[in-house]
């Protein structure tokens, strides 16, 4: 599932990824942007916490053009004259301004690394209503952030993901070179789906999945042993051949009168019986769907 | 659809005979209220009542919503089923002709009027359809028929009440609700994005400016459409139903699920204050749907149940362990009630079981006493049989009954039965009988 929230091109999509000191999720960053690139999308990447070399994606000169970096690392308070982007300017207007700058018309990607340096200079709550103000502009198709979840309070983390159409929380795995993701994913209609996966990112930034550590809901499928034919062996004939199926349709039952009969009865005499039924709010009607157990 | 004649024909010559006889005898008029659609007043203390537009929920909650109250909702962990409730109770106000009010930070409210389950009414195309059904039944049913064919040139019975003449409808959530049935209803929305920049300078108030905002818009609501009780009773009245979506997020400017010790503690208390005021004083009735698994401070969660009327929470499975639990396996979350109203008297109603779990069917938002009957009667194959209680021993009946943690005394005492067992017996026997 980790692949699919990577490409997945749903508009208004916001996927966060959190991860902790023992495991660093900027190389997953890095592949979400690689895989934008690749789809021929605006990249703008507003970066906070590390320089524009440590985030730089290899890439060919067309990809080059649409990445866009705004450089929030070398002056981030603005202490400095012109400094290109202060956290101060994390503000839906002001993001917008700055998208708007760049020469690409089409909706854009926008890669936020990372959230937490935001948040210790914004109240959550302004955060909050930043990003869904983004989310809703039109200008932004898609934002991904970085969040170092061990940094802040759970109600902020909480509330964040609250927000996320899917949450990537990275993980060291017990061996080898793998990150184990817990990918959570909640689609429009409220659905959520969640996994467990291990991946391995490559040089090219392609993301890898090894195996899926836990799938819920699967086990439950292969405990159940396949349920032998009851009808299998028994000492008795349960099945008719053509043979006598016919003689048992020849068979007339008790009370089953000819066409004649049949229909002479049915004619609406004078006199006959008539049942009339009106529905009561009493009346114990049961509402069970036969068709209860098709997909909703 | 024929009551509504015959009771105007039985009205009709009641008034001649008391003009003929002249008897001072006159029916009890039933108050006004009452005419209003979609509304019933309760069997306990007389409130009017409102459904909630899931049956069973009405019935856990006593019957429905009484006008003038709010009822909150504790949202699931991902706002799925939350988001559920909201929509059937706006659908509910849909169907039945009352007005609304949707207020939202998060989606605009308009995509959430879109996704409104569709009805299922039993009554669309039935007249139309009544006497073709009865001739399809000559034509085709004639040889299908071999036991029971007395019955075949009986016109089909309708065994559903008119769906307008009940309390509380189903939804069909697979469907969305046509666009030409929800414009007919007057829907107000308050979309909090929109609002934000009009307001006007920071006044000093405990409320933030979200929720002033949202209160001073359903404030003017219902004095320019004559919700109140204070108004004229001239003209029909309707009901308002109130649907506020996910307050006290962020998105609100709330910072109480942010911080063990917000800021501004009392802005969510004093706006829900303020909202209660104003529903107790009009046709109105509120639901409120909160994300308190966020909340991070118990207290503030505490005081706003106690300004709610009603109050429930909504724990899904999605993500939980419970998710893969066999005694959880039919159902799609637990669904505790945390407070009924106590209105106009010193007890409220108290549910039969606590134990309570929701599962969203295709047609039906169901909620049921969970599995603890059944472990009554399916002991988990893993647990060592247990002995037969012997008097010698003296041990309650109770405690060898059920031993899971999950389950109250109570429940356990609880026989299983669900009053349903007879109606299909009933109906096998009648066809049996027919064919004989």
């Amino acid at each position: 599932m980790l692949l699919d929230v990577i490409q997945c091109v749903e508009s208004g999509r916001f996927v966060i990824i959190q991860d902790s000191v023992q495991c660093c999720g900027r190389q997953l960053l890095q592949s979400f942007m690689c895989a934008a690139l690749k789809r021929e999308e605006v990249v703008h990447v507003l970066a906070f916490d590390v320089a524009e070399e440590d985030l730089r994606v290899p890439s060919d000169s067309g990809c080059a053009q649409r990445l866009c970096f705004h450089d929030g690392y070398t002056d981030p308070l603005g202490w400095n004259d012109s400094p290109p982007l202060t956290v101060l300017q994390f503000s839906p207007g002001e993001i917008h301004a700055l998208l708007s700058r760049s020469e690409h018309p089409k909706p854009v990607t926008l890669v936020i690394d990372s959230l937490s340096w935001v948040l210790r200079h914004h109240p959550p709550a302004v955060v909050c209503q930043c990003l869904q103000e983004l989310r809703r502009g039109g200008a932004v198709r898609s934002i991904v952030a970085l969040l170092h979840s061990d940094l802040h309070q759970q109600g902020i983390v909480g509330s964040l993901c609250h927000l996320a159409t899917a949450i990537v929380t990275v993980a060291p795995a017990l061996r080898g070179h793998h990150t184990v993701a817990k990918t959570t994913r909640r689609t429009r209609s409220g659905r959520v789906t969640q996994e467990e996966e291990c991946f391995i990112i490559k040089e090219d930034l392609t993301v890898t999945v090894q195996k899926q550590t836990h799938h819920p809901g699967q086990r439950d499928t292969e405990q159940e042993e396949p349920q032998a034919d009851p009808a299998a062996h028994l000492t008795f004939n349960l099945r008719l051949s053509e043979a006598e199926k016919e003689a048992k349709d020849k068979l007339s039952l008790p009370f089953v009168f000819s066409q004649e009969k049949k229909s002479a009865l049915l004619q609406p005499r004078p006199g006959a019986g008539q049942i009339i039924y009106e529905p009561d709010a009493n009346d114990d009607f049961d509402q069970e769907d036969p068709d209860d157990d098709l997909d909703v | 659809m024929a009551a509504p004649l015959r009771s105007g024909i039985g009205v009709g010559s009641r008034q001649d005979t008391r003009a003929v006889h002249g008897t001072s005898f006159q029916k009890k008029s039933r108050g006004k209220l009452v005419s209003i659609p979609g509304t019933r007043p309760s069997v306990q203390n007389g409130q009017l009542l409102v459904s909630t537009g899931v049956t069973s929920l009405d019935y856990v909650i006593g019957g429905g919503l009484a006008v003038g109250t709010l009822l909150l909702i504790e949202e699931d962990k991902y706002d799925s089923y939350s988001r559920m409730l909201l929509k059937y109770f706006l659908a509910e106000g849909v169907v039945c002709g009352h007005s609304l009010f949707l207020g939202s930070a998060r989606d605009p409210p308009e995509e959430i009027l879109q996704e409104l389950p569709a009805p299922v009414l039993d009554d669309i195309g039935c007249a139309a359809g009544d006497e073709g059904q009865a001739k399809l039944c000559d034509s085709e049913g004639e040889d299908s028929m071999k036991i029971a064919w007395r019955y075949q040139n009986f016109p089909k019975v309708q065994t559903a009440l008119a769906a307008s003449s009940r309390f509380g409808h189903y939804y069909d959530v697979s469907k969305t609700m046509d666009p030409e049935m929800r414009q007919a209803s007057k829907c107000n929305t308050f979309f909090l994005p929109d609002e934000l920049p009009l307001k006007s300078e920071a006044e000093p108030s405990t409320m933030n400016a979200g929720y002033r905002a949202l209160l001073r818009s359903i404030q003017n609501l219902i004095h320019r459409e004559g919700f109140d009780t204070a108004a004229p009773q001239n003209k029909s009245r309707n009901i308002l139903r109130i649907g506020l979506h996910s307050l006290g997020s962020p998105l609100w400017g709330d910072d109480i699920c942010c911080k063990e010790s917000p800021s501004d503690a009392v802005s969510l208390t004093s706006f829900l204050y303020g909202f209660r005021a104003l529903l107790r004083s009009s046709l109105c009735v509120g639901m409120v749907t909160v994300p308190s698994h966020l909340i991070q401070n118990r207290a503030i969660m505490g005081r706003v149940t106690k300004l709610c009327d009603t109050a429930i929470a909504l724990e899904s499975f999605r993500g939980s362990e419970r998710e893969t639990n066999p005694l959880y396996k039919d159902y799609h979350g637990l669904l505790h009630v945390r407070q009924t109203p106590h209105l106009n008297c010193l007890v409220c109603e108290v549910p039969d079981t606590k134990d309570l779990a929701f599962k969203l069917k295709r047609k039906q938002f169901a909620i049921e006493p969970h599995a603890a009957v059944d472990l009554l009667v399916r002991q988990p194959p893993s647990e060592p049989p247990i002995e037969p209680p012997t008097a010698r021993r003296g041990r309650p009946v109770r405690d060898y009954m059920c031993n899971c943690k999950s389950c109250s005394p109570s429940v356990c005492a609880m026989q299983p039965g669900s009053g349903r067992g007879g109606v299909g017996g009933g109906g096998e026997l009648l066809s049996d009988m027919a064919g004989i």
